[in-house]
């Protein structure tokens, strides 16, 4: 009997649900992605190198980090789950009146609750699955892997961490639901529906200055946001952050009266359709909101700060390494002057690495002590321009702070160490191997250190890839916080302004253009919030490009792109779930 | 010449089979162009019932419904929304005003919602305003104002379109006598002025006694009529007071 009234609750109640369902099978998405990395095809080739521990660490780390995200996404989820107790208090009084205990009460909410929490869960692990493949098709064309590593496999142990989280999750809803159940009076639960709604107007013209106020404190931290840089962090930097802060909570305080004032100075524009109605209710709506909706502007702004250099970071990394070290190994060697000069090719030879079959081209020479830096003979500078030409041998010039002296100068100064540059033959992987093992006698004869492309790429790379992947877990994690926030407050009034809506249908106002006005008010409230944040992200980026162009040059338009798919999905989801459901709350019969 | 309101045989059934409830049951009367209507009957005799099929709110079992000549039961959900905004008013006891609205502006919205020319928005609500003497308080919110000008404000939204009828639910029911005295003072100003054809349901008789002919409404079937002609509202108030004591006794909530 009651898992029938349950049910029948379900499918009457999916309008309430919809949030709720969207933001449970968005949160698995995420939270299966992130944890099933081992599928990524980027971690798989880095993590077939075993000279690359960085795969194991960004697991760990990505492990860590889920343990916040669990707790936002709970949060998130408890939240909604208030809010459908508030909208169903007199159904539940009801119940009550009716005779029945609370604890049937609570268990007719636990079984709505799994009903629609297992749906949810199955359509986000599949969700989840896609995304993962996609994620991993993505990263696989930023940083060039081959596509052998790129295969369509499922994570059994995400599969399971993930249900296991949100069965925990759901437990806390369940507790919560009970305890909801518990404490609520029947008195109260009756008067639900009569709503006191407290409206506090003030001047529209205070409203003008507050917002000019508001918009010359946002330029003022614009200002020195773009003349200071972002890494400043000093006095004036929390003073910057201040200023933006207070000028985007001036700016939603009195947008509302703002707009209303524009408007209604325009006759054509406020005295059409339901134009003065919509704007006069996000007005006395904007008391209650101007709070939340500053605390979801700087969130999206987090959002996409985050997404667009993670993502804006991570496409340089081949460039990048080239520019370190343009030839696949560079060791550097050096001993006590009293020591004999070392063959260093002739060493290797003797180890197991002969450069004449294991090198396309190398070259061994000693600097020496110059006056005012090192010194390269002119003879060793000759022989550079003839194997890599003289634009090679100018940059090495350049990076190494190495000048050129003719031969018999440098002889008679101080020898300070040697360098053997090579560029590997055939297979490159074999080929450090075997150098691996044979630098090692070196030790014998003096000190040494080295480093090859392969290395600093795999070792840049793992960096990037570590801070992609963080970067875009906590990105879509604010983002999915700030809609879901949003869509939820959108509901509330939606519900509380049903009455509002039967009034407009008897007089005469259409269901389209009802429909219209819904849609306009849920428009303003998603929109306006993300325009600041577009706004905030735009300064915020040029400044930072300033800083990442030091790094590693900013794709601009990949990142911009990723970060506004993510937008169109999650906030866009968001966006029509909300006007689908404030429109099937608003929707009259007749 | 066709009458405003026309309703023939009105039948209005609750429930499912075996217990079938009648709330109106073969109601037939007409109102002619620029008429004061009133309806009266105790709880349940199912004069709240007549004024929603009249406004299309509910749907008649049975029956027909026409005003000005066109059936209305038979209107498509477009169509009754059309219907509403261009030849209906309403006032109810609530007034359902918008509270985020001034006076002026929940007035001017009934203008907005037809798409009336927004430069003939504020020439219309301000002599209509005056016409029910709210002039003064147009920049009041709902809460700031009176009981009686809030529902002289609805009255207003009601009549700023030029409707055809204007269907009013028991305006006076939660004013208090001076306030209900006014109001109806200018719903006969309507009447006369604007030549608004008002249908009225009440059951209070000194409100009733301010229209020019009265429906008797029992378990669903109109009981009696009742026409003022020229005598004075004090006497038609006593002639009402007679056919609701008539009515019988257990009918003492009538008043």
């Amino acid at each position: 009997m009651f898992s029938k009234l349950a049910w029948k609750n379900v499918r009457r109640s999916v309008k309430d649900y919809g949030v709720w369902f969207l933001t449970i099978a968005f949160g698995v998405c995420l939270f299966y992605v992130f944890n099933a990395l081992e599928n990524q095809s980027v971690l798989r080739f880095l993590a077939q190198n075993p000279k690359v521990n960085v795969v194991e660490a960004i697991q760990r780390l990505i492990g860590i980090l889920s343990a916040f995200v669990w707790a936002v996404l709970a949060f998130l989820i408890l939240y909604a789950s208030g809010f459908l107790i508030r909208r169903r208090k007199s159904e539940l009084g009801t119940y009550l009146l009716l005779g029945m205990e609370r604890w049937q009460v609570a268990r007719l909410l636990l079984v709505e609750t799994v009903c629609i929490g297992v749906l949810a869960l199955a359509a986000g692990l599949a969700l989840g699955v896609l995304a993962a493949w996609g994620l991993s098709a993505f990263t696989a064309t930023l940083f060039a892997v081959p596509m052998t590593f790129f295969t369509f496999e499922l994570s059994l142990p995400a599969l399971a961490k993930t249900a296991l989280a949100f069965a925990a999750i759901f437990l806390l809803v369940m507790v919560y639901h009970a305890f909801a159940v518990s404490r609520c009076r029947l008195i109260d639960l009756m008067r639900a529906n009569r709503v006191n709604q407290t409206l506090r107007q003030r001047s529209l013209g205070a409203s003008v200055a507050l917002f000019l106020v508001g918009v010359v404190l946002l330029v003022i931290a614009y200002a020195m946001l773009l003349t200071r840089g972002l890494l400043r962090v000093d006095a004036l930097f929390w003073v910057m952050i201040g200023l933006g802060s207070l000028g985007t909570l001036l700016f939603f305080r009195s947008l509302s009266g703002f707009l209303l004032r524009i408007c209604q100075s325009s006759k054509g524009l406020y005295y059409k359709n339901l134009n003065l109605f919509v704007l006069r209710q996000f007005n006395a709506r904007i008391n209650t909101t101007y709070r939340s909706m500053t605390v979801i502007c700087l969130m999206l702004l987090l959002a996409l700060g985050i997404t667009a250099s993670s993502v804006g970071l991570n496409n340089t990394v081949e460039q990048m390494t080239n520019e370190m070290t343009p030839r696949d190994m560079q060791l550097i060697f050096w001993n006590e002057p009293e020591d004999p000069e070392p063959d260093l090719a002739a060493v290797l030879k003797e180890g197991g690495f002969d450069p004449e079959t294991e090198c396309s081209a190398w070259l061994s020479f000693p600097v020496y002590q110059g006056e005012r830096s090192n010194v390269l003979s002119q003879a060793d500078y000759d022989a550079m321009v003839q194997r890599w030409g003289k634009k090679e041998a100018d940059a090495f010039l350049e990076r190494e702070w190495v000048e050129v002296a003719a031969d018999e100068t440098a002889q008679t100064a101080p020898l300070n160490y040697w360098y053997f540059l090579a560029d590997y033959a055939g297979d490159k992987n074999a080929a450090e191997e075997k150098f691996e093992e044979a630098v090692s006698g070196l030790a014998q004869l003096g000190g040494f250190s080295w480093s090859s492309k392969l290395q600093n790429w795999l070792d840049m790379m793992g960096t990037k890839v570590l801070v992609l992947f963080i970067g875009l877990y906590l990105g879509v994690l604010f983002l999915l916080a700030s809609a879901a926030v949003l869509a939820l407050q959108q509901l509330t009034q939606a519900a509380d302004s049903a009455g509002q809506y039967r009034t407009l249908s008897l007089l005469g106002a259409p269901a389209a253009m009802r429909g219209r006005a819904v849609t306009a008010q849920v428009f303003l409230a998603f929109f306006l919030p993300l325009s600041l944040a577009l706004v905030h992200a735009a300064v915020g980026m040029t400044a930072a490009n300033a800083v990442i162009a030091e790094v590693g040059k900013v794709d601009a338009a990949s990142s911009s792109a990723v970060t506004a798919l993510l937008l169109l999905v999650v906030y866009g989801g968001y966006f029509l779930a909300t006007c689908w459901g404030s429109r099937r709350i608003l929707r009259t019969s007749r | 010449m066709e009458p405003i309101l026309r309703v023939e045989h009105l039948v209005r059934e609750y429930g499912g089979k075996g217990s079938l409830t009648r709330a109106i049951d073969d109601v037939s009367f007409e109102v002619e162009q620029g008429e004061f209507v009133g309806i009266m009957g105790a709880s349940g005799s199912g004069k709240s019932t007549l004024l929603n099929c009249v406004s299309t709110i509910d749907t008649p079992t049975g029956g027909r419904i026409y005003v000005e000549g066109r059936e209305v039961t038979r209107l498509k959900p477009k169509q009754i929304s059309r219907f509403r905004r261009e030849r209906l008013g309403f006032v109810f006891q609530d007034c359902n005003l918008l509270d985020t609205l001034t006076a002026f502006e929940n007035i001017a919205l009934a203008l907005t919602i037809r798409r009336v020319a927004p430069g003939l928005v504020e020439k219309k609500v301000r002599e209509t305003a005056q016409l029910l003497e709210i002039g003064d308080c147009m920049d009041k919110y709902p809460y700031q104002m009176s009981g009686g000008q809030r529902q002289r404000t609805a009255a207003a939204r009601a009549i700023v379109t030029g409707p055809a009828l204007v269907l009013a639910d028991e305006p006076t029911g939660a004013l208090d006598s001076k306030s209900a005295k006014l109001l109806l003072d200018r719903f006969e100003a309507l009447n006369r002025q604007r030549e608004a054809t008002i249908l009225m349901v009440t059951h209070d008789a000194f409100t009733a006694s301010y229209c020019h002919r009265i429906l008797f409404l029992q378990d669903g079937a109109v009981l009696t009529q009742l026409e003022r002609g020229e005598r004075s509202r004090r006497d038609f108030f006593r002639q009402i007071i007679g056919v609701v004591t008539q009515l019988g006794g257990d009918q003492s909530d009538v008043l």
